[in-house]
C-alpha cells in the first residue's frame, strides 16, 4: 500500500459524524515498515508488517465519554466502532471533568517524510546489513536490526481540528562480537541515506576488539563518561518518571515540591522538541493538539511540565502537545526528549578524566524509587576503565544503582555531539554524551 | 472473504511464489482495558485487531510479510512478499535454517471460559472498580486508589503448507488494585493480587471474581500507608523468603529467559540478549538446589501460556527445564529443536498476526514442595519475607539481577514482625537457585500470569505463566551498596 494522505484524513472525517455525538474525535493512524534482523552474521529474520487503526472517541450527554479502535479503514468496520463507543459512553458514568475538546490550529510541522526511506526494499536493508558485516575484521561477527519505518497519523474533530502528518524513520543497530568483548553502535534518522551505517559498523568492531580479555573491578561509586545511548537512557527515564502534569498532580511525579528549584547541575538542559528539525515523529500530538518546544529543566531549575488537553484546561494554560489518545489513564507524556549539547568535544571528556569508567550504554534499566529518580540497570557492550585520560582496556559490566537526579547534579562536562537515540517511529531522544563525578555500580557480574 | 478463505489465499500465494514451506496466521484479537482512578473512570480502551501473517522458508532463509488489510489482492500479495523478503536475506551465507518434524493437525481449540468475560456489561465491571477503589479510599491517609480489568480474545486460523489447519481461541482475563501513600516526599504502593495492574490468567469473568478486589481493599490500602511510614530495609545478607508472585518473577527472569534456545543461540544477542547457559549443559549444569524443579507446561490450567498448539503448530506438551538442580530441557521451535536432534517443545508463539513466532515460554512452574507459608515462616529462625513484585533487571546474559519489592517484613525467630520499605535483593543466578532450601507445597501453589514479557524486533508483548509457591533463600544480599 502507498502512502494514504488524505484519504486517512477523510476516513477521519466521516467517522466524527456518526452516531449524533456532542463530541466526536477520529484518530486514524497507518504504520508500514520492514526490518531485517542479523545475528552470527547470517540474516535470520526479516519481517515487513502495515497496520492501520481508527480510535474513535465519542462523547454523549455532554460528558459520558466512551472509545472504541478498529483495525480496519473500511466504513462499515469503522462504523461498527462508532456504536461500539456510543454503546460504551451511554454505560459510563458522567465525567464531571470532562474538559471538551480542541479546535482548530496550525500546525509549524506536518511532515519528515522521505519516499526513499518510505520505499526502502528488503533487498536494500539486506545489502546494508551484508555490507557492514563483510566489512568485520577477521574474528568479529555481528547482530542487529536495519529497520525503515513510515507512520501517517490524521486527527479530525467536531470542534474543527484536521490534522494530517506524515514521518519515516531508519534505524540501524550492530552488536559487534569479538569473543571475550562485545561493542554496539546505533543510528536514527529520518532519512536511511542519512544513516552512515559502515560507520557504525566499524564503530561496534572498533569497541569489541578493545573490550577484549575485561578485568574484573569492585563495585563501588566512580566517575563516568556515559556515552550519548547510555544519557539518552537516563533522559528517557526521567520523561517517565514525572513531567507530565497529570502525574503531578496525582504526587507521583519526581517534580512534585520541586518546581522552579534547582535539581541537578547548571549544565544540564532538558527539553521536549518535536519540532527540532533532527528528531522523528509529526507535529501534533493525539488529540491533534500542535506540539510545541517545552524546556523541562533549564541549567538546572526544574521549569515546567507538559500538558495534555485535560491537564491544560485544569490548569488554566495552554495544552503543550504532549496528549495521548484521550482519555488516558497516564496523562501527558513527552515523546522528544532532548539534552542540550555543551561545547566539550566527547574525546575531551575521557581526557579530562583521571581515574574512572566510559560506558557504552545500559541494558534493562529499570525503577528502584520514583521520588528519588533511583534507576538500576547494568552496563554492556563495552565498559572502559581509563587513568589519566587514557583508556586502559576493558573491564566487566557492572549494575548500577543511582539516582538520575544525583548523576545529573554531578555532570563536570557536557559533549558537544549529541545522538538521537530509540526511536519508535512515534519519537526519540536525542542526548550528548556526560562526565560525571560520581556514578554508583552496586554489584558486578562475571563478563 | 471468511477468514479461513483468506488464510488459504495467503497460503496458496506464497507456496505458489516459491516457498519450500509456508504457514498463515488469521488473527483476531479483542483487548478491553479498564481503569478507574479514585471516583472516576479514568480510561477504557476497547480494541478490535484483526490481520494476517505469512511466514516463509525459502532455501533455507526466512521472510514474514503481515498486514490488517485483508482484501484479497491484498492477501495475494502477502505471500508474494514475504517470499521476496526471503530471498533478500540470502545476501548473507549461513546454515539454512531447517525443521524439526511435527505432525500436521487439523484441530480446534478453545480455552475454558465460565463467563463469557466480553459479555459482562460494561456498567458491572464499573460498579467492581468503583466499589474497590471506595474501599481503598475509606481507609485513613491514603492518596490515590486504582483498580483495573483487562479482557483478552484471541482467535488464530493456523494453516501451513504441511497440512495444518488449526482453529484457536484463547480467552485471557485479569484485574487488580493498586493503593497509593504519597507524603514526605515518598511514594508507597500496594498491589493486590500482583503489582502491574494485577493477577492474569485463562478463563473468563471468574478470574477476576476470583481476585476478590473489593474484599482486599482495605488490608492493601492500610499495607500502602503503613509503607509511607515504615523504616527503609537496611543492607545485609539474610535469608529471604520470597511470596509467589515474586518468585514468579525470579522464576521468569533467571530461569524462563535464560532457557530460551534463540537467545542460548545467539539469535536475540543485540537486543534481549543472550544466555549463560550452552547447548551442552543439558544434563551437567547444577542450576540449583535439589529442592528446584522447574517445568515447562502448556497444558497448566489458567496458565496464560495455555494453548493446544504454538504458533507453529506443535501441540501443548509438558517437559522439565531443571529436575532436582540439574538442567535438563530448553524452550525451543522447530528450527533450534533440529541443532539439538529433537522435536520442537512447541514455545513458539507470536503477538497477535503483526509478528512472526518468536521462542517464548509457555507456562514454567516451579514445582511444590511442602508445608504452607506460615510453616516456613514459623521454620525461620532470622530473615525477611519479601512481598509483590516492584522492580527488575537481569543483565543480557542472565548472571546478575536485581529485584525489588512492595514490601518486606522483618522475620525473627518464626515470626512476622517489622515492616520495611524501598527492598531489594541482588544476585547471581545459580548461586542464587543453589541458596534455595524451601518451597511451599501445592496449597501455596498458585500459577501467576506476567502479560508484559518483551522480546523481538520488531518489539513483541507475549503473555505467559509461572506456577510458584513461596520459597526460601539463605545467604541473600538485600538492600543496595554505596546507596
Amino acid at each position: 500500500m502507498s502512502r494514504l494522505g488524505e484519504r486517512l484524513l477523510g476516513v477521519a472525517e466521516a467517522a466524527i459524524g456518526a452516531e449524533g455525538a456532542d463530541d466526536a474525535e477520529a484518530l486514524v493512524i497507518r504504520e508500514a515498515g520492514g526490518l531485517t534482523r542479523f545475528a552470527s552474521s547470517r540474516i535470520h529474520q526479516s519481517t515487513w508488517r502495515e497496520d492501520v487503526a481508527v480510535r474513535l472517541r465519542l462523547v454523549l450527554d455532554g460528558n459520558r465519554v466512551g472509545t472504541a479502535t478498529v483495525h480496519d479503514l473500511q466504513p462499515a468496520a469503522v462504523a461498527s466502532a462508532a456504536r461500539r463507543a456510543a454503546e460504551v459512553a451511554r454505560t459510563m458514568p458522567p465525567d464531571p471533568g470532562y474538559p471538551g475538546m480542541p479546535g482548530p490550529a496550525d500546525y509549524a510541522v506536518t511532515e519528515r517524510w522521505d519516499e526513499a526511506t518510505a520505499a526502502t526494499d528488503p533487498a536494500t536493508r539486506a545489502g546494508l546489513v551484508a555490507g557492514a558485516v563483510r566489512r568485520l575484521p577477521a574474528g568479529v561477527t555481528a547482530a542487529g536490526a536495519c529497520e525503515t519505518r513510515e507512520l501517517e497519523v490524521a486527527v479530525a474533530n467536531l470542534r474543527g481540528v484536521r490534522a494530517l502528518g506524515a514521518s519515516t524513520a531508519a534505524s540501524f543497530s550492530i552488536l559487534a562480537d569479538a569473543g571475550s568483548g562485545t561493542g554496539w553502535a546505533e543510528g536514527a534518522e529520518p532519512c536511511l541515506a542519512d544513516l552512515d551505517v559502515a560507520a557504525l559498523g566499524e564503530r561496534a568492531a572498533r569497541k569489541a576488539v578493545d573490550a577484549r580479555e575485561p578485568r574484573e573491578l569492585s563495585p563501588g561509586a566512580y566517575p563516568v563518561v556515559l556515552e550519548p545511548a547510555a544519557v539518552a537512557t537516563l533522559v528517557q527515564f526521567l520523561g517517565w518518571l514525572g513531567f507530565g502534569a497529570k502525574a503531578y498532580d496525582e504526587g507521583r511525579s519526581f517534580l512534585v515540591g520541586r518546581l522552579g528549584q534547582r535539581v541537578c547541575s547548571p549544565l544540564v538542559t532538558i527539553v521536549d522538541d518535536a519540532l527540532a528539525a533532527d528528531t522523528i515523529g509529526v507535529g501534533f500530538d493525539f488529540e491533534g493538539v500542535p506540539k510545541r518546544r517545552v524546556t523541562l529543566i533549564e541549567e538546572g531549575v526544574a521549569a515546567s511540565l507538559v500538558y495534555d488537553y485535560r491537564a491544560a484546561r485544569r490548569h488554566g494554560v495552554e495544552p503543550t502537545g504532549h496528549g495521548l489518545p484521550a482519555p488516558s489513564a497516564e496523562g501527558a507524556y513527552p515523546m522528544h526528549l532532548a539534552m542540550l549539547p555543551g561545547d566539550t568535544p566527547q574525546q575531551e571528556l575521557v581526557a579530562g578524566m583521571e581515574r574512572g569508567l566510559l560506558v557504552t550504554r545500559f541494558h534493562y534499566t529499570n525503577l528502584v524509587n520514583l521520588m528519588e529518580t533511583t534507576i538500576t540497570g547494568m552496563t554492556r557492550d563495552g565498559t572502559f576503565w581509563v587513568e589519566d585520560g587514557q583508556v586502559r582496556g576493558a573491564v566487566r559490566n557492572l549494575r548500577f544503582t543511582q539516582s538520575i537526579l544525583g548523576a545529573l547534579s554531578a555532570v563536570r562536562a557536557v559533549g558537544a555531539h549529541t545522538e538521537l537515540a530509540s526511536e519508535d517511529g512515534y519519537g526519540a531522544a536525542r542526548a550528548p554524551a556526560l562526565a560525571i563525578d560520581r556514578f554508583n555500580f552496586s554489584s558486578a557480574t562475571t563478563f | 472473504m471468511e477468514p479461513e478463505e483468506l488464510t488459504e489465499l495467503a497460503l496458496g500465494a506464497a507456496v505458489a511464489a516459491g516457498a519450500g514451506y509456508a504457514d498463515a496466521r488469521w488473527v483476531r484479537q479483542e483487548t478491553e482495558s479498564l481503569t478507574v482512578t479514585d471516583d472516576r473512570v479514568d480510561d477504557l480502551e476497547a480494541e478490535d485487531s484483526r490481520g494476517l501473517g505469512v511466514r516463509v522458508l525459502v532455501d533455507g532463509h526466512w521472510g514474514f510479510a503481515a498486514s490488517a488489510v485483508l482484501d484479497p489482492d491484498r492477501v495475494r500479495g502477502l505471500g508474494r512478499r514475504a517470499v521476496e523478503i526471503a530471498r533478500a536475506a540470502a545476501s548473507l551465507p549461513g546454515e539454512p535454517a531447517r525443521l524439526a518434524p511435527v505432525e500436521p493437525a487439523v484441530a480446534s481449540w478453545s480455552t475454558p471460559v465460565g463467563r463469557d468475560p466480553f459479555a459482562v456489561p460494561l456498567a458491572e465491571r464499573v460498579e467492581l472498580l468503583l466499589a474497590a477503589c471506595e474501599a481503598q479510599r475509606a481507609v485513613a491517609g491514603l492518596t490515590h486508589a486504582r483498580a483495573t480489568v483487562d479482557l483478552w480474545r484471541r482467535r488464530t486460523l493456523f494453516w501451513s503448507s504441511e497440512g495444518a489447519r488449526l482453529d484457536q481461541t484463547v480467552t485471557q482475563a485479569g484485574a487488580g488494585i493498586e493503593a497509593v501513600a504519597v507524603g514526605d516526599g515518598d511514594l508507597q504502593q500496594r498491589s493486590w493480587p500482583n503489582s502491574f495492574r494485577g493477577q492474569f490468567l485463562a478463563g473468563g469473568w471468574e478470574v477476576v471474581e476470583a481476585a476478590d478486589l473489593v474484599g482486599n481493599a482495605p488490608r492493601v490500602a492500610g499495607e500502602a500507608v503503613a509503607l509511607l511510614h515504615a523504616p527503609e530495609l537496611p543492607e545485609r545478607v539474610t535469608t529471604v523468603i520470597l511470596d509467589g508472585q515474586q518468585l514468579s518473577l525470579q522464576v521468569h527472569e533467571s530461569v524462563g529467559h535464560p532457557l530460551e534456545l534463540d537467545r542460548i543461540f545467539g539469535t536475540e544477542a543485540a537486543y534481549a540478549g543472550t544466555s549463560f547457559v550452552r547447548p551442552s549443559d543439558r544434563g551437567r549444569l547444577r542450576y540449583g538446589s535439589p529442592a528446584m524443579s522447574v517445568t515447562s507446561d502448556a497444558t497448566t490450567p489458567g496458565g496464560l501460556g495455555t494453548f493446544g498448539f504454538d504458533d507453529e503448530g506443535v501441540p501443548a506438551q509438558r517437559a522439565p527445564l531443571v529436575a532436582g538442580g540439574t538442567l535438563e530441557g530448553f524452550l525451543t521451535s522447530r528450527e533450534t529443536a533440529t541443532a539439538l536432534g529433537a522435536t520442537s517443545s512447541g514455545a513458539m508463539r507470536a503477538d497477535g498476526w503483526g509478528n512472526p513466532p518468536l521462542i517464548r515460554m509457555t507456562n514454567v512452574n516451579l514445582e511444590p514442595g511442602e508445608g504452607s507459608l506460615d510453616e516456613l515462616v514459623a521454620d525461620t529462625a532470622d530473615g525477611l519475607l519479601l512481598s509483590v513484585n516492584r522492580s527488575w533487571s537481569i543483565d543480557d546474559r542472565r548472571v546478575n539481577f536485581q529485584f525489588g519489592v512492595e514490601a518486606a517484613w522483618e522475620i525473627r525467630a518464626g515470626r512476622l514482625g517489622r515492616l520495611y520499605k524501598n527492598a531489594t535483593y541482588d544476585g547471581r543466578t545459580t548461586e542464587f537457585w543453589g541458596s534455595l532450601d524451601a518451597v511451599c507445597g501445592p496449597e501455596a501453589w498458585v500459577v501467576w500470569g506476567i502479560p508484559n514479557c518483551g522480546k523481538g524486533q520488531p518489539f513483541q508483548n507475549g503473555r505467559v505463566s509461572h506456577g510458584a509457591a513461596p520459597g526460601r533463600f539463605r545467604d541473600v544480599h538485600v538492600g543496595v551498596r554505596g546507596a
